[in-house]
């Protein structure tokens, strides 16, 4: 069997996201979608529904009044964060598992997932750029092929970190050479198996704008500069750090200046705190 | 006792039982002060350089900028009898992305301010792992004023 059968099988060993999550992504990107047409998928799936009213009900939203159906949790906390909370529910699992080759423990690659994504949805909202909702799920799984990747990354370390450490090649580039498919497309394919839409497979793909014809494409360009934000601030780092290339002109496309930056660091720095309980409520 | 120095945090001790540690230092520094006479220090993880960029924040957690932080870690180690002369000073961090350049370089920035202060105050450093594409953590052991940088994809080592 060739390496990528290989990896392929493995893919379908994870845990997947559950269907509803990607009912619920395409249905938020539908123009007529309704509160009333998220409720409706929601409360059709008993496990989903249980853990939304326990989150809504949880000390983190400070309601004053218990909230009992999916379609009062709707009203109150709006779309947006009901389907933001079944994706990290349901990604939970999956990219907090510890990585011996990434050298990811403690759910590390988990937090870096879930800043990546509410950075990159700050942006998008902050910019009045693009779909938030995707672009805050191509952030939340992106890299979620290191699951898979990691037992190859952590038996050819040695490899991929000299090319790193004395060749001035970034991580990626160093696992495409000695794995043959690199963490990003090997995400795609995850992401592909699990039924997300053609779009969301692309920008998962891309989303280290790697190939220069998607650097015009500010969705893309979004979650990549969210995910350059958190290796600077140091969230959930592993053994890859910062080995990655810096596209200064897809970023200029933004039209940010370095003052827009550092306050997007400035404020994800207050709302880490935030970010922390909800890690635990998740 | 193990204390953790979170991000846009300070911490300082002169018990000998404590261990400072401050994880995963990307662009941000970490700067570590240490008298060996009153065996007492700090470490400091700020986040950016100047605090103009946003005066309210600063005032809520003067620890998120190098302008504000640094002059508190010291202030705080003077407390426990701590002298600027007598101190070991290390610094950590300032990592940038491959390719990054001059451009929305933070970590660059972010150890410019350093030395700007330390300039201004007369101070210098003796050990300075700075730059590079790599994260660190580093601790301080408080009885000994030890200190420890573990690099990503490397193991621990004592500086």
């Amino acid at each position: 069997m060739n390496k990528l059968n290989q990896l392929i099988q493995e893919i379908d060993a994870l845990t997947p996201m559950p269907a509803i999550a990607n009912q619920l992504v395409e249905a938020l990107n539908r123009d007529d979608c309704s509160a009333q047409d998220i409720a409706a998928i929601i409360q059709f799936d008993p496990s989903a529904t249980a853990n939304l009213l326990k989150a809504c009900n949880s000390a983190y939203y400070g309601l004053s009044n218990p909230v009992e159906s999916i379609k009062d949790a709707v009203s109150i906390l709006g779309t947006d964060t009901l389907v933001e909370l079944v994706l990290l529910k349901s990604s939970a699992e999956t990219l907090s598992i510890n990585q011996e080759g990434y050298g990811h423990h403690e759910g590390s690659m988990w937090r870096h997932a879930v800043s990546s994504a509410m950075i990159a949805k700050a942006i998008s909202e902050k910019k009045q750029i693009g779909n938030k909702n995707t672009i805050f799920t191509a952030a939340l799984l992106k890299d979620i092929g290191k699951t898979v990747l990691d037992r190859y990354v952590s038996g050819s370390f040695e490899k991929i970190n000299t090319l790193v450490r004395d060749r001035g090649v970034s991580f990626r580039e160093a696992e495409k050479k000695v794995l043959g498919i690199d963490h990003a497309e090997l995400s795609a394919l995850v992401a592909k198996q699990w039924n997300f839409s053609s779009r969301m497979v692309h920008m998962i793909r891309h989303h280290h704008l790697a190939d220069p014809s998607v650097r015009d494409d500010l969705e893309i360009v979004i979650v990549y500069l969210s995910d350059c934000i958190c290796m600077m601030m140091g969230i959930g780092l592993g053994a890859d750090g910062l080995a990655y290339r810096f596209h200064a002109d897809a970023i200029r496309s933004l039209d940010m200046s370095h003052d827009d930056i550092a306050m997007i660091i400035a404020d994800f720095t207050v709302e880490m705190t935030e970010l922390e309980d909800l890690l635990k409520l998740v | 006792m193990k204390k953790v120095v979170g991000v846009a945090d300070m911490k300082a001790s002169n018990d000998p039982g404590d261990t400072l540690i401050t994880y995963s230092l990307g662009s941000c520094i970490g700067l570590v002060i240490y008298d060996p006479v009153a065996k007492a220090g700090g470490i400091l993880h700020y986040m950016l350089p100047e605090s103009s960029l946003d005066k309210a924040k600063a005032q809520k957690n003067p620890f998120m900028f190098a302008d504000t932080g640094i002059p508190r870690l010291f202030k705080e180690v003077y407390k426990y009898e701590g002298k600027k002369n007598r101190m070991s000073i290390y610094v950590f961090g300032g990592a940038e992305i491959l390719d990054q350049k001059g451009f929305f370089n933070i970590g660059k920035r972010n150890y410019l301010a350093l030395k700007k202060i330390f300039f201004k105050n007369r101070v210098i450093a003796d050990t300075e792992k700075v730059g590079g594409n790599v994260n660190r953590t580093v601790r301080l052991e408080v009885k000994t004023g030890d200190v420890y940088v573990k690099t990503s994809g490397e193991g621990e080592v004592k500086i």
